[in-house]
């Protein structure tokens, strides 16, 4: 629960007021954290790209928009993210669980994390990649630079980082 | 009646409400009949037009309309099951059901078939589904605007076919730029 407290204290710090999940069981922490907090809005949604236009939606509205999901939501999402984040300039955080990173006890994960950096870096996406607890002193600055950039930025929390948290 | 001559009639009914249209023909036809600030054109993203004004409708307070259309949400079903369980008082998804893909050349699409979006809507728990011809859209537009304690899911059953028409001779940022200030936002840093 310590990491997730921090992850969620640190994107709050950064802007972070309108939270998405698709969930995984190594974001559950922080959907039970988000669930009862009243200072921001929370919904669990079905689909990652669906997520994409309910985020973009909330920046029109003045909202630092954060989407948590695996990294298989990014392969269901691209279009979204090219031809209407990227497009318009939002900004919006992926906070997403690295499913396929060391640790990861599900062998088919390990397909989609094999192409993950590459279509983030395909799609001009800058990275924070999180494999420690000091790594995530440096989320709240990198959530804000997505309002810098106007654009998406992309958090990756390894699995050895979440799993027993 | 076609998408044109809804779009064209609706406009005696929206005034300042935030609308979010769909991508391609709807919005270049919205475009030409009455280009507005308030109105944000979709230039990409099929599909999403129903969730970018979730998104905004549960960010501000002003009614917020989604024009989307039967294909787009084919393409995003899963939206319909968002808005059943989340959408706030102010949001009204308009769907416009001319049974094909207007955008692509009028290709079927299944609401031509088996496949009816107000049942799916139900489904998903969407209240206050109405499903009308295009004439009666408006006079049920106008009581989903007026209702400040529900949201709406319209289906309005038109014809098929487009009138000639040109791209949008607007960018993607200039669009953004526009909207957010007539949402009254100031600049974002």
């Amino acid at each position: 629960m310590k990491i997730s407290k921090k992850i969620i204290s640190n994107l709050k710090e950064g802007g972070s007021d309108f939270f998405l999940s698709v969930p995984c069981k190594l974001l559950a922490n922080m959907i039970t954290i988000l669930e009862e907090d009243k200072e921001v809005y929370y919904s669990a949604i079905p689909r990652e790209e669906e997520g994409m236009g309910i985020c973009a939606g909330a920046y029109l509205g003045n909202k630092l928009p954060c989407i948590m999901m695996q990294n298989t939501g990014i392969g269901n999402s691209v279009n979204a993210i090219v031809s209407l984040l990227q497009l318009y300039q939002m900004p919006v955080v992926f906070l997403i669980s690295y499913r396929g990173t060391p640790g990861e006890p599900v062998g088919a994960q390990g397909a989609m994390a094999s192409v993950t950096e590459e279509i983030l870096d395909t799609l001009r996406i800058p990275m924070l990649r999180c494999n420690d607890e000091k790594d995530l002193d440096k989320i709240s600055t990198f959530t804000n630079h997505a309002k810098v950039i106007e654009g998406p930025v992309a958090i990756l929390c390894n699995f050895n980082l979440m799993k027993d948290d | 009646m076609n998408r044109f001559e809804l779009l064209n009639l609706l406009q005696n009914t929206i005034q300042d409400e935030l609308v979010v249209c769909n991508i391609g023909l709807p919005s270049q036809e919205l475009y030409k009949i009455n280009d507005r600030p308030n109105y944000f054109y979709m230039l990409g993203s099929m599909g999403l037009a129903s969730s970018i004004g979730l998104g905004l409708s549960l960010a501000v307070h002003k009614n917020v309309i989604s024009i989307d259309g039967d294909g787009s949400v084919l393409m995003n079903m899963n939206t319909l099951a968002t808005i059943g369980n989340r959408a706030p008082a102010n949001y009204t998804l308009l769907i416009v059901d001319n049974g094909s893909y207007g955008s692509t050349g009028d290709q079927k699409t299944f609401t031509n078939e088996r496949t009816s979006l107000k049942n799916v809507a139900i489904g998903s728990g969407c209240q206050n589904v109405i499903e009308c011809s295009g004439e009666e859209t408006n006079e049920n537009l106008k009581k989903a605007l007026a209702d400040k304690n529900n949201s709406y899911v319209i289906i309005s059953k038109i014809k098929s076919g487009n009138v000639p028409i040109k791209p949008i001779p607007l960018n993607a940022v200039t669009i953004r730029d526009r909207f957010r200030k007539e949402i009254g936002l100031v600049p974002y840093l």
